[in-house]
């Protein structure tokens, strides 16, 4: 499969990988001509510390290119941290993280690596396509950087916005705004810290699929922070639980897509990492 | 309150003014019926009256030009001098643990305090009204650029970072619009003290100017004068304000607070 030809590069000592939902081995189908564009991440014996506190405790973590993996686990487990710590926002303590390019290379600007927040962060003097032009700073001309945001408006279905202010988009459209902005540098990892906590359930099951789509077209690798096991499921090929600064729990989900909502493999899937994460004892 | 009606919003635009012109004709009726002493309080037509005389001469012209163009220049050294250093505070840590505390002791001088040190300074002359409407003008916008520089959304900067901005874009598409709305509190804020300050100034120790204006007229009991002139400084305030907030309205307009309605 090509997910295990891929951890087949891995560390060996990471931690064993638990498989489950094998009902269908299928893997997600992949677009052959985006494929290779992500940027693979390596940590080893990654510590970091806040004021003599451990937060994350010696984690070996490895995300194969064009991956989607979400982290999951209780609030203070150290998960948003552990992607910051990826993103190269705070310094490890000790340890180390590689990020591989697709064509590995000093070019760092080929495939650079994108963050959604929680909230939108959007500039709220400039307006909507201008917020997008952010996401290619530095790069190209004035008019190239506004016709390839346009083109980022459009995939997330906000054209007719592009003049508006900020103020005046719903919070599901903000957030969209900030995918655009996200992807519109064509990113080799996309990180995403909790982004549709703050949205109503329907918006936020119209923007898991958004991105979903948008992955499986450009072939970033897609790391997730979340704390909704259910939005971990529908969207991850990968989940890992992480707990007091380490990854607990490591399991596969090959469910094919496009998935139902609803799905026995995935509910089963859903379950069971709610019962770790409970505390509930497991009976398989 | 929104009508839509001709009549309603002719309605709404002269609600405000009732009460200014109802003053004004209860004014005029009370000084005509002999309520008042002209002596004290000229009728607003004196007024009127002092005022196109006095700009027939030409003197009228000639005092307000001297005194904008003291307090343009007055506002703009001491708000450039403030703005670039309530930049550079807000910026660099270093530069502020150098000069903020020096600044906040002197701001806490009555800067009209120093009158009788500038004139011993400077004389009468152009620079002592330069020097302190620029000392009063300093505080505002650099208290107010430091503290809009300060409240800047540390999560925008972060954004801004991860996202690769320069640190010259960081600071004119982050920082700076950021700060305006603190900024712009500062330069209304400033406005009025420009006018306080060159007021007092002229008023003491002047030989030409809106102030000096006035002085001569006391001297000669020329009431109408002195009403007129402080009608003019009403209407400078106002003028200063207005444009202000035009300026506001223009770069501020992201922000549904300061939208047109």
């Amino acid at each position: 499969m090509l997910l295990d030809a891929l951890r087949r590069e891995a560390p060996t000592d990471l931690v064993p990988e638990t498989r489950v939902a094998d009902a269908n081995p299928a893997p997600a189908p992949r677009p052959t001509e985006t494929a290779g564009r992500g940027i693979a991440v390596t940590a080893r014996d990654l510590r970091k510390s806040f004021d003599g506190h451990a937060v994350i405790e010696g984690l070996d973590l490895y995300l194969p290119a064009g991956g989607f993996t979400a982290v999951v686990g209780r609030s203070g487990c150290g998960k948003s941290t552990l992607l910051r710590l990826i993103l190269g926002l705070e310094t490890p303590t000790g340890g180390r993280i590689v990020l591989e390019g697709p064509e590995t290379g000093p070019r760092r600007s080929d495939a650079p690596k994108r963050i959604m927040f929680q909230e939108p962060r959007l500039l709220p003097w400039a307006r909507v396509v201008d917020n997008v032009t952010v996401g290619l700073s530095g790069q190209g001309s004035r008019a190239e950087r506004r016709d390839k945001a346009l083109a980022a408006l459009a995939e997330v279905g906000l054209s007719d916005k592009a003049g508006q202010w900020p103020a005046t988009l719903s919070g599901g459209q903000r957030q969209r705004v900030a995918l655009a902005r996200a992807l519109v540098g064509r990113p080799g990892l996309l990180a995403l810290d909790e982004p549709l906590g703050a949205l109503d359930a329907l918006t936020r099951i119209g923007m898991q699929d958004l991105i979903e789509r948008i992955w499986l077209a450009q072939g970033f690798t897609a790391l997730l922070v979340t704390h909704d096991v259910s939005e971990a499921v529908a969207l991850a090929d990968r989940i890992l639980v992480v707990e007091a600064g380490r990854i607990a729990l490591d399991l596969r989900v090959d469910v094919p897509r496009p998935r139902r909502r609803g799905d026995p493999d995935l509910a089963r899937l859903e379950g069971r990492i709610l019962d770790h994460l409970l505390g509930t004892p497991q009976d398989d | 309150m929104m009508r839509s009606t001709p009549l309603g919003r002719l309605r709404d635009t002269a609600v405000p003014w009732l009460l200014p012109v109802a003053i004004l004709l209860g004014w005029q009726a009370a000084v005509s019926a002999g309520l008042v002493s002209n002596r004290f309080m000229p009728a607003p037509l004196d007024v009127v009256r002092a005022g196109w005389d006095a700009g027939r001469t030409g003197e009228l012209w000639t005092n307000l030009w001297v005194s904008t163009l003291r307090a343009l220049s007055g506002f703009a050294v001491g708000g450039g001098i403030g703005f670039a250093l309530g930049l550079a505070n807000g910026l660099s840590r270093l530069s502020e643990r150098l000069t903020d505390t020096s600044v906040q002791m002197v701001r806490n001088v009555p800067h009209l305090s120093l009158i009788p040190l500038v004139i011993l300074w400077f004389g009468i002359g152009e620079e002592a009204k330069l020097f302190l409407v620029a000392l009063g003008v300093f505080f505002p916008i650099y208290a107010n650029t430091l503290h809009g520089i300060r409240s800047v959304d540390p999560a925008l900067v972060e954004m801004g970072r991860v996202y690769g901005m320069s640190r010259t874009e960081l600071f004119t598409k982050v920082v700076l619009p950021g700060a305006l709305p603190s900024i712009f509190v500062g330069l209304r804020y400033a406005l009025g003290i420009m006018w306080l300050t060159l007021i007092v100034a002229e008023t003491i120790s002047a030989s030409s100017g809106l102030g000096y204006m006035a002085m001569q007229a006391r001297e000669f009991m020329l009431v109408d004068v002195v009403v007129l002139a402080i009608l003019i400084y009403a209407a400078l305030g106002k003028l200063a304000d207005a444009l202000t907030r035009q300026l506001e309205r223009a770069c501020l307009a992201w922000n549904p607070a300061y939208r047109s309605a």
